[in-house]
């Protein structure tokens, strides 16, 4: 069952995989010599910066917020994931926009009586400032969820101890949400590697806008997967290590029969602002800033760009979201179930091949998964079973694109939120008679519901901003915010793209507030 | 968990209703486009409306929607691909995947150096590149050709965007074909000298960057300007009052050129109605909307550019044939990376 499962979800990423044999085209030794090491270089600068950034801010937000009271604290609760549902190529344009020629900022100086003073932002700095902006929330929500469930004991004992509670919390509680800052921030880590259009307009070479330079300028589509293959080897190499270097720890956490999750901290009232203000500056960088750019260019080109068909593309794109989000969750859900309880190492540490398609961009994906669907169509067409492409511009092709894009997103917090499962529990679960698959939905299902409530949101958010593979495997009458937002950013309308980018944020909005209230639900249960 | 399935129906009743309105008698042709302008989307539906075949419209990237054709081979739905540029479409037919067509009507319109020599595709709309320079700063008579950007006397002024920008490549790979490699790497080696800044944004940014004081000159495309000029952000309309145009090279071999085209994909299941659907672009009506309101030059002759464009000027064009654009494309890339124009 594993295998079936596994097969599934790696066939688009082995498709890719196997043109590595095939080798790059003509223009490799060019790109060799001249290019390649710029490529890489700022790759991984970039890696580093949106490390330290989003390591920073996640990790903060998400102990206060978990750990102490204070004002406005459930409002930052959810205001804090919203960053993500800004595009970040629309982010990016946002800020362009507030330090560019006449923007928020420029006027901000004047007004406090600075003239011609520049901030220069298109730059490798912006770039990551942007980009770990927009993608924090990841280790936010992963980390947030572990320290939600985290068994108070362990701090009550640190604190009998005479530990304060800010070393305790470098000392305890950073080194046990390892698995959770890891889990967000390998998300981060391949979208900021798979960002191109972001990258593209700041004029920040990186090896994603290598990517495309050899396909779309050399005309070598074969180097281009050539590249994209030796990304996913490299991202799959870093996994595995980091898999095998935590493999002896245990990250378990025995259960105190009496958690109270209501028992958040209360600081000093000075101490308590100062922690709102923490809280607050990623949320209004990353969310309320890029939205009142948005606003400025909406009032602009609100009454040319809105259109009625507006309510029903936003309607589909929900919908859409919301159909392969449930998919996506239960397709991770099935890959962590059966690699548990699956006895052959191979096939456990083979199951991370699956998460791979999340590392490179979303257009390499869809040749993934059009060279093995369009197979599929024309074998049925030659054994006279249709007579035409089937599945080609179907929404089962596009769900399926999809599934194999975001399986990352969802399976990372499940993961994340299952290895704190105490292993005793099913053990004694199965001592006591009840096979595997019972166990899972009885035992192991209840407790990593907040897992899986966090990685619904975050994959649903994730495809209402997915482009590059909607615009290509998407059934001809189907449209999405995206897409609209995209067809305007192209033809460098950016402000008349301000519309449809906005409508992603609101729509982004219902799960976010909605799912939080559930999980929160959740956690004062469990 | 029931509240979930609830919305989990309603999300598929949604999305099937939407798909489930297909009339499987209707004449339907699928239209491969790298154009996302509105003035299409009004030319597509007035197309459906006069001759009642219905159009599915694939839009994406000209490079993505190649590599789709060519995988879905024989198979392909596609009837026409249309392009941002020539470059693009000589590609997609050295790839083998376009056809010819004959239409007198095309042939009466289309000029020969905007169309296939092998009659596999043409132009529907021109596009210039020309020079930006600021009207404070920059006196239009130390301008000539695009030559003279390398000379040392821009140093430290030049603004244009990255070279993986098409037009960028077309430029250059015009001046490999009329002047030769050797000529043509010296020159992009001195425009990169003399930049102002690093490679970035798109074209409307160099405007604005002029505007910023940030250089003097930008290398853009004429219909980005009209577009800031029409915008309904006045910052935008004032960076764009602030510069003026000048046409390089009207002494030499005539301004750049590149066009927006279509061809005729080679396994294309409707090719009647696909020559019908080119020869509708091509027709008055519809080069009127692509000059009025995306601000390019016509290749119908009949047609006049709008009032913006005309302001500028008649100006004389490069005539070399388009196909050389495609044919010098990767040389041009190849240079760009060699000189360091990011």
């Amino acid at each position: 069952m594993l295998l079936l499962i596994l097969a599934i979800v790696s066939i688009p990423i082995f498709t890719i995989g196997l043109k590595l044999f095939d080798g790059p085209g003509e223009s490799w030794s060019h790109i060799v010599k001249y290019v390649l090491y710029d490529y890489l270089k700022n790759s991984f600068l970039l890696v580093l910066f949106c490390s330290i950034i989003v390591i920073t801010f996640g990790v903060a937000t998400a102990w206060l917020v978990s750990r102490f009271e204070f004002p406005f604290r459930k409002q930052l609760e959810w205001l804090l994931i919203l960053p993500l549902s800004v595009p970040a190529y629309i982010m990016a344009y946002a800020y362009a926009g507030v330090f560019g020629y006449s923007g928020v900022f420029s006027k901000f100086m004047e007004v406090i009586g600075i003239n011609d003073f520049r901030v220069e932002f298109m730059n490798i700095y912006g770039l990551s400032f942007v980009l770990s902006i927009s993608l924090f929330p990841y280790v936010y929500v992963s980390c947030r969820t572990f320290f939600l469930a985290q068994a108070t004991n362990l701090l009550e004992a640190s604190r009998m101890l005479g530990i304060s509670e800010f070393k305790s919390f470098f000392k305890l509680i950073f080194p046990l949400a390892r698995p959770a800052v890891i889990a967000g921030l390998v998300l981060v880590l391949m979208e900021v590697l798979n960002d191109y259009g972001a990258a593209s307009y700041y004029g920040v070479s990186t090896f994603t806008t290598g990517i495309f330079r050899s396909w779309f300028s050399l005309g070598e589509p074969e180097t281009a997967i050539y590249l994209s293959a030796i990304l996913l080897i490299i991202v799959f190499g870093l996994i595995l290590i980091e898999k095998w270097q935590r493999r002896k720890l245990n990250y378990t956490t025995p259960k105190s029969s009496k958690q109270n999750y209501n028992s958040r901290l209360k600081p000093k009232i000075s101490n308590q602002i100062w922690f709102s203000v923490i809280c607050f500056i990623p949320v209004f960088l990353g969310f309320i800033l890029p939205v009142i750019q948005l606003l400025i260019w909406v009032k602009h080109t609100f009454s040319k760009v809105w259109n009625i068909d507006f309510i029903s593309i936003t309607l589909e794109s929900f919908g859409i979201a919301f159909l392969t989000a449930s998919v996506t969750v239960l397709v991770a859900l099935l890959l962590l179930f059966f690699t548990k309880w699956n006895k052959i190492e191979l096939l456990k540490s083979s199951s991370k091949l699956g998460i791979l398609g999340y590392a490179v961009p979303g257009i390499i994906i869809a040749i993934g998964v059009l060279i093995p669907s369009l197979y599929l169509d024309k074998w049925l067409i030659e054994k006279n079973i249709t007579s035409k492409l089937i599945l080609n511009a179907t929404l089962i092709a596009l769900v399926y694109a999809y599934v194999i894009r975001f399986l990352a997103v969802a399976y990372q917090p499940l993961e994340s939120s299952s290895l704190k499962i105490d292993r005793s529990l099913s053990d004694s679960s199965k001592v006591l008679g009840k096979g595997n698959f019972r166990t899972f939905f009885k035992i192991e299902f209840p407790l990593i519901r907040t897992g899986l409530l966090s990685a619904f949101i975050l994959v649903f958010i994730d495809i209402l901003k997915e482009l590059p593979l909607t615009l290509i495997m998407k059934p001809y009458d189907v449209d999405t915010l995206a897409v609209k937002a995209f067809e305007y950013a192209s033809d460098e309308m950016v402000s008349s793209a301000a519309l449809p980018s906005l409508l992603i944020i609101l729509t982004a909005l219902i799960p976010a507030i909605f799912l939080n209230k559930l999980l929160l639900k959740n956690a004062s249960n469990s | 968990m029931k509240r979930i399935i609830y919305l989990l129906l309603i999300a598929i009743s949604i999305i099937g209703c939407k798909s489930d309105n297909k009339k499987e008698s209707e004449k339907i042709l699928t239209v491969y486009t790298h154009r996302h302008y509105e003035s299409d989307q009004e030319l597509f539906k007035r197309f459906e409306k006069e001759s009642g075949i219905k159009l599915n419209v694939v839009n994406a990237s000209a490079d993505e929607l190649i590599q789709k054709m060519s995988l879905e081979g024989e198979q392909s739905p596609a009837d026409v691909l249309i392009t941002v540029d020539a470059g693009r479409l000589y590609r997609a037919k050295s790839q083998d995947l376009l056809q010819s067509f004959s239409s007198k009507l095309v042939d009466s319109i289309v000029p020969k150096y905007l169309k296939d020599e092998d009659g596999q595709w043409v132009g529907l709309t021109k596009r210039a590149r020309v020079i930006a320079y600021s009207k404070d700063r920059v006196d239009s008579t130390q301008l000539s050709t695009y030559a003279n950007l390398a000379t040392e006397k821009w140093n430290n002024k030049i603004m244009v965007r990255s070279s993986s920008n098409i037009y960028n490549q077309s430029l250059l790979a015009s001046i490999i074909a009329n002047q030769g490699e050797e000529f043509a790497e010296e020159w992009a080696q001195g425009v990169v000298e003399n930049m102002a800044r690093v490679p970035k944004g798109n074209d409307r940014d160099q405007v604005k960057a002029l505007a910023n004081n940030e250089g003097d000159l930008a290398i853009v495309n004429t219909y980005y300007i009209g577009k800031l000029l029409n915008s309904e952000d006045k910052s935008e309309v004032e960076a764009g009052k602030s510069v003026s145009i000048f046409f390089p090279n009207q002494e030499t071999t005539g301004t750049h050129i590149n066009v927006s085209g279509i061809g005729v994909a080679k396994y294309s299941p409707n090719k009647d109605d696909a020559i019908k659907f080119i020869e509708f672009l091509l027709q008055e009506e519809a080069q009127n909307i692509f000059a009025g309101s995306n601000f390019e030059y016509p290749v119908n002759s009949n047609v006049e550019p709008s009032e913006i464009l005309k302001s500028w000027g008649d100006f004389k064009e490069d005539n070399l044939s388009l196909n050389k654009l495609g044919e010098y494309n990767k040389e041009a890339v190849i240079i760009f990376d060699k000189v360091g124009w990011k």
